[in-house]
This record gives C-alpha cells, sequence and structure tokens, in this order.
C-alpha cells in the first residue's frame, strides 16, 4: 500500500522524514511511487489537452469579432451622420420659411389683416417649435458617440483576452493553426454569417438595379 | 459681457458625429465662425495659427486627450486666457475635478441638450 500525500492525491515522498523517524523506503517502494507520479502526469497532461482546441479555436475567432465591433461602431457612425444631413436640410429650409413668413407679418398690407397676421405668428411658432425638435434629434444622436467608446473599450478588452489566451495555448501546446475548427460551431456559423455580409449586404440602389436587369421598373 | 457671436470656437473630438453635433448646436445658438480638430495636438496646432475664442473639448482621445491639451492651454501664455468647455463622458468625480484643477471653465457629460451647452456657455461668457 503506497502512502498518499494529503495535497493533490500525489504519492507521499519515499525520502525519509528530516527527523529520521522513517525508515529509508525500499527500491520496489520507490518504483511505486514512480509509476503512480507518471500516471499522475499523463491524467494532468491529457485533462490540459482537452482545453487546447477550444482555446486555439477562441484564439482564432477573437480577431474576427473584434473587426465585427469595430464595423459596428462605423455603421452606426455612419447612420447618425445620414440622420444629421436630413435634419440639417430641413432647419435650413426652416429658417428660409421662417424669414419669408417674417417678411409677410411685416409687409402685410394696410388696413392690418388681424387674422392673417395670427395665422403667419401661428405659422412661426410652429415652425420654432419643430427647430426645437430637429436640436434635440441631433443632441439624441451623440448616443452613437458613446457606443463608439464603448465598442472601444470592448475592442482593446477582446484584444487583451486574445493575447492571454494566446499565451496560454502556446504554453499548454504548441499553437496549430486551425487545431480548435471542431469545436468552434455556432460562434463560427455566427462569424461566417457575419462576414458574408460584408461582401453580401447590398444598398437600395445596386438592388434597384439588378431589378431592373430583370425587368423591374 | 455675453459671448461673442463672432468669435472662432475650436471643436476638439476624435468622432466626427460628435463634432458635427456640437457646431450644429452652436450654429443654432448663433456662432457661426467655427473649426475642428480630431485631437489635442491637432488642436493646439490650430490654437497657435490662429485666434480662437472659445474651445469646447472632448476628454478621450487618441494622440492627445482633452485634459492634456487643456494643460497645454493654460501652460501656453498666448493661449492660457481662452475659455475651454469640456464635453465628456467621463462622468466620474475624479475627473471633473482633474479638469477643475487643470484650469477647465466648464464641464459637460454626455449625453447632453441645448439647453445644457447654452446655459454653460452664458456662464462661462458672462462672469
Amino acid at each position: 500500500m503506497i502512502a498518499r500525500s494529503p495535497l493533490n492525491g500525489l504519492p507521499a515522498s519515499p525520502l525519509p522524514a528530516p527527523n529520521g523517524d522513517a525508515a529509508a523506503p525500499s527500491e520496489t517502494d520507490l518504483y511505486a511511487q514512480l509509476g503512480v507520479l507518471a500516471r499522475f502526469i499523463d491524467t494532468t497532461i491529457k485533462t490540459i489537452s482537452q482545453f487546447h482546441d477550444p482555446m486555439s479555436a477562441t484564439t482564432e475567432q477573437l480577431p474576427e469579432a473584434a473587426s465585427h465591433l469595430k464595423d459596428l461602431k462605423r455603421l452606426t457612425e455612419e447612420g447618425a451622420h445620414q440622420v444629421m444631413r436630413l435634419v440639417e436640410t430641413i432647419q435650413e429650409n426652416h429658417k428660409n420659411l421662417t424669414q419669408t413668413l417674417i417678411e409677410l407679418a411685416v409687409n402685410l398690407p394696410s388696413p392690418l389683416d388681424r387674422a392673417m397676421l395670427a395665422r403667419l405668428e401661428q405659422g412661426l411658432n410652429a415652425l420654432a417649435g419643430d427647430d426645437k425638435r430637429l436640436t434635440d434629434i441631433i443632441t439624441a444622436l451623440s448616443f452613437q458617440d458613446l457606443v463608439a467608446q464603448r465598442v472601444n473599450k470592448l475592442v482593446t478588452i477582446v484584444d487583451a483576452v486574445e493575447h492571454k489566451l494566446l499565451e496560454l495555448v502556446v504554453i499548454f501546446g504548441p499553437y496549430t493553426k486551425g487545431a480548435g475548427a471542431a469545436e468552434a460551431s455556432k460562434a463560427t456559423e455566427m462569424l461566417k454569417q457575419l462576414e458574408a455580409s460584408k461582401t453580401t449586404a447590398m444598398n437600395q440602389d445596386l438592388a434597384d438595379e439588378i431589378l431592373k436587369q430583370f425587368g423591374f421598373n | 459681457m455675453p459671448a461673442d457671436p463672432n468669435m472662432k470656437i475650436l471643436v476638439v473630438d476624435d468622432m466626427s458625429t460628435m463634432r458635427r453635433i456640437i457646431k450644429n448646436i452652436l450654429k443654432q445658438l448663433g456662432f457661426s465662425n467655427m473649426d475642428e480638430a480630431e485631437n489635442g495636438q491637432e488642436a493646439l496646432q490650430k490654437l497657435r495659427a490662429d485666434t480662437f475664442g472659445f474651445v469646447v473639448s472632448d476628454w478621450n482621445m487618441p494622440v492627445m486627450p482633452g485634459i492634456e491639451m487643456l494643460r497645454a492651454i493654460r501652460a501656453d501664455e498666448k493661449l492660457k486666457h481662452i475659455p475651454v468647455l469640456m464635453v465628456t463622458a467621463e462622468a466620474q468625480k475624479e475627473n471633473l475635478i482633474q479638469a477643475i484643477q487643470a484650469g477647465v471653465n466648464n464641464y459637460i457629460v454626455k449625453p447632453f441638450t441645448a439647453e445644457t451647452m447654452q446655459e454653460k456657455i452664458n456662464k462661462i461668457f458672462n462672469k
């Protein structure tokens, strides 16, 4: 019967205790102890190797995930600019319309048509109210800046995690690109779909062009 | 003394969306003379090359963050008088204290409204 160490199930040391209480182990005991130790190391290596492929897969997916996060930032930025372009056009039209209404009010023929003046004032007030709403739309778009800042932080985190995972993969065994392919499953599929959307996504102009080629008018 | 509507304003932010939003609000508030910069370093170059009356700046920017730019402005004999308004998502108390110590004139936390910006500008220029 081999004595067990209280730590990690490892066999107890075959060496005599420093105070000389235990007798020196026999050669047979020593081989038995070495056998247990060898099995322990073998089990540990197998356990670690089970994590190798999932870690490799994750390490390979992270740069793509970071790239898609950056795309998200770019898309929200483009969307915000598009809304602002439209709002700015309306703001400019409102400015011209306001000027016109003021000129009409100032140049009303006498005797003064009070009903007409009241309607012009009503129009000016409505325009002022809408101008306030347009400015609110513009300021609401600052959400994009907050999104972008969070995305930047996420990208930094993903990069750091990737770096740490790569270190672990290198420590646990030789890193082989594609080793974790079988482990990738759902995450890989999602990344593939995202990647494909970069090249296959089309805008309405392109869709209309294709429809036209097929006889749609 | 109210803010001069003709003074040149420098809007500093690394996000183009935010620069456009701030410029639009400033335009609605009656300011039309504006320029922009993507980071503190570019802003300092522009400030040294031209005459500006007001700076509206973000905090988190690559190359040179807003707080460093603010310190550089306050350390520059020719620029130190320019009022600086910080518009930032850095809503930590420590950040605000840092900005105050560096000589900021006022501080807006994102997201914000046009009214807040008007109120802050009035406070800066009506002192």
